[in-house]
């Protein structure tokens, strides 16, 4: 693309969990990139506009101009553009492994989708997101079962595309009436361990910012 | 999914295949035209979505859902993840994915757009009507524009496919759900895809249906108006019944029938 600029830039809003993704997984590479602010609430750049005609959300993944839209299209494109960065998040060889990796990944976006639905809904509907919520959650603690992570040993793309959801537990939690120890014990244990890695913690926000951020979107849509 | 333990062998590629599906779920044509292409043999379980077996149950209990493909004795569920796994696992087999890691991105964003906007505005034409179906025409419309558009003079531009000469992904993907667009018009009597508003659009889903595969795949034509005229009597029946006066029965009776619609598979 003529006078595109040269290398990674990242279209990213502070608190997105989508965004996040793409932040841990660059930094677990340490593949060197541009962040750059997006307006969300107010009005959209013309860059991102552009970059995101159809949906006009971030994450957008700049490459030498070229958007790539989408954040786990935006992990895979990671893993397939720059081969040489390590660690690699898919496991190379073993075509069930990497599967399964893309089965709990594209899973765990029902994290975020049912707990908004947790925080914007009243009355039943909102007791059916809670029940789902739980569900979801036990299924992931399943999953891991007695792993270090999702990827067994080692932090993989199940890791990286559920922990930026966990600053988001804690409101979910109070809206739901539960407790991701109690439920899922196994999950609330890999959640302190990621934490660890500095990866996520330099692109972490404290769970008090994320639930000031929700109380804000609440305003936003009007709800009490 | 079954954890797979680093003991297990991983199955080679000639163990056998075999493919839970519905015979009008456009996810299960998915598979079955992927197979086809890869010229891979499999065996085929067809599931009745009302009455599901323990088998699939057990091979799927987080989705509950057809297809799922069984490739020694491990399953694989949800149908975008299968044609990564057909690739993957038979790399000598004719890939699906572009080789490019950039196109590869922009396949998999419009197999989202596929399922998440196209997929649900196409449901939502078919379970309407009245203004709700006006505004969910207009919605497939908004929707149809953009992939015009990029055959016109996007990412695809000059391709007979999305995939380039031959089939891929996307084409896999929209077309296993685009023949259910001529259906609708006839069960519904709403003109969905225009040629003269969609040529290139057109002229895709003209090539794509007329290949072998697509037609050895995709079920005759009078068995879906069937199917199709039979599933909207009864969304619409079920709507009817949802619009009764009563506090609660809006969004968990809605919910009814679209969850009614999305466990049938009528999507594209």
């Amino acid at each position: 693309m003529a006078g595109a600029k040269k290398g990674l830039v990242l279209l990213d809003f502070w608190v997105s969990p989508f965004g996040q993704r793409c932040r841990i997984a660059l930094a677990e590479k340490g593949i060197p990139y541009e962040y750059s602010e997006q307006e969300l609430l107010g009005a959209k750049s013309d860059l991102l506009l552009r970059s995101n005609p159809v949906h006009k959300k971030i994450p957008v993944l700049l490459h030498d101009g070229r958007p790539v839209c989408e954040s786990l299209v935006i992990l895979n494109y990671l893993e397939e553009a720059f081969p040489d960065a390590s660690p690699k998040l898919l496991p190379a060889d073993d075509a069930y492994a990497r599967a399964q990796a893309r089965f709990w990944a594209a899973y765990s976006d029902k994290v975020y989708e049912v707990g908004t639905r947790l925080w914007k809904l009243k009355g039943e509907p909102q007791a059916q997101a809670r029940a789902e919520i739980v569900q979801v959650l036990r299924n992931l603690d399943g999953e891991l079962g007695e792993r270090s992570f999702f990827g067994g040993e080692a932090f993989g793309f199940v890791d990286v595309a559920l922990v930026p959801f966990v600053p988001w537990l804690p409101s979910y939690e109070r809206y739901g009436e539960f407790s991701v120890e109690g439920i899922a014990p196994r999950l609330a244990a890999w959640a302190r361990r990621c934490a660890e890695r500095d990866s996520v913690a330099k692109s972490f926000h404290p769970p008090e910012k994320v639930d000031e951020f929700i109380n804000l979107l609440k305003k936003t849509y009007g709800i009490e | 999914m079954e954890k797979s333990s680093s003991e297990n062998a991983i199955p080679p590629a000639a163990a056998p295949l075999k493919l839970f599906g519905s015979w009008a779920s456009s996810y299960t044509h998915r598979v079955q035209l992927a197979l086809r292409l890869k010229g891979l043999e499999f065996d085929y379980v067809e599931e009745d979505l009302g009455n599901k077996s323990a088998e699939l149950l057990r091979h799927n209990p987080v989705h509950k859902k057809v297809p799922v493909l069984v490739h020694g004795g491990r399953a694989l569920p949800e149908s975008d993840i299968i044609l990564q796994y057909l690739d993957d696992a038979w790399p000598e087999t004719r890939q699906l994915l572009p080789a490019d890691a950039f196109d590869r991105a922009l396949a998999r964003f419009w197999c989202h757009f596929a399922d998440d906007k196209l997929g649900p505005a196409v449901g939502a034409v078919f379970a309407s009507t009245g203004e709700d179906q006006g505004a969910a025409v207009r919605q497939v419309h908004d929707n149809l524009a953009l992939l015009e558009a990029e055959l016109r003079d996007g990412a695809f531009r000059g391709r007979r496919f999305f995939g380039g000469d031959e089939v891929g992904l996307l084409d896999i993907v929209l077309g296993c759900g685009s023949y259910w667009l001529a259906v609708f018009e006839d069960v519904t009597g709403v003109r969905l895809v225009d040629a003269d508003a969609f040529p290139r659009f057109h002229a895709w889903l003209r090539d794509f249906e007329a290949l072998d595969e697509v037609r050895e795949t995709i079920p005759a034509v009078d068995r879906l108006l069937e199917y199709a005229r039979g599933l909207r009597h009864m969304l619409l029946g079920l709507a009817g019944a949802a619009a009764a006066p009563s506090s609660d029965a809006g969004p968990t009776a809605a919910a009814a029938p679209a969850a009614a619609a999305a466990d049938i598979a009528v999507d594209i």
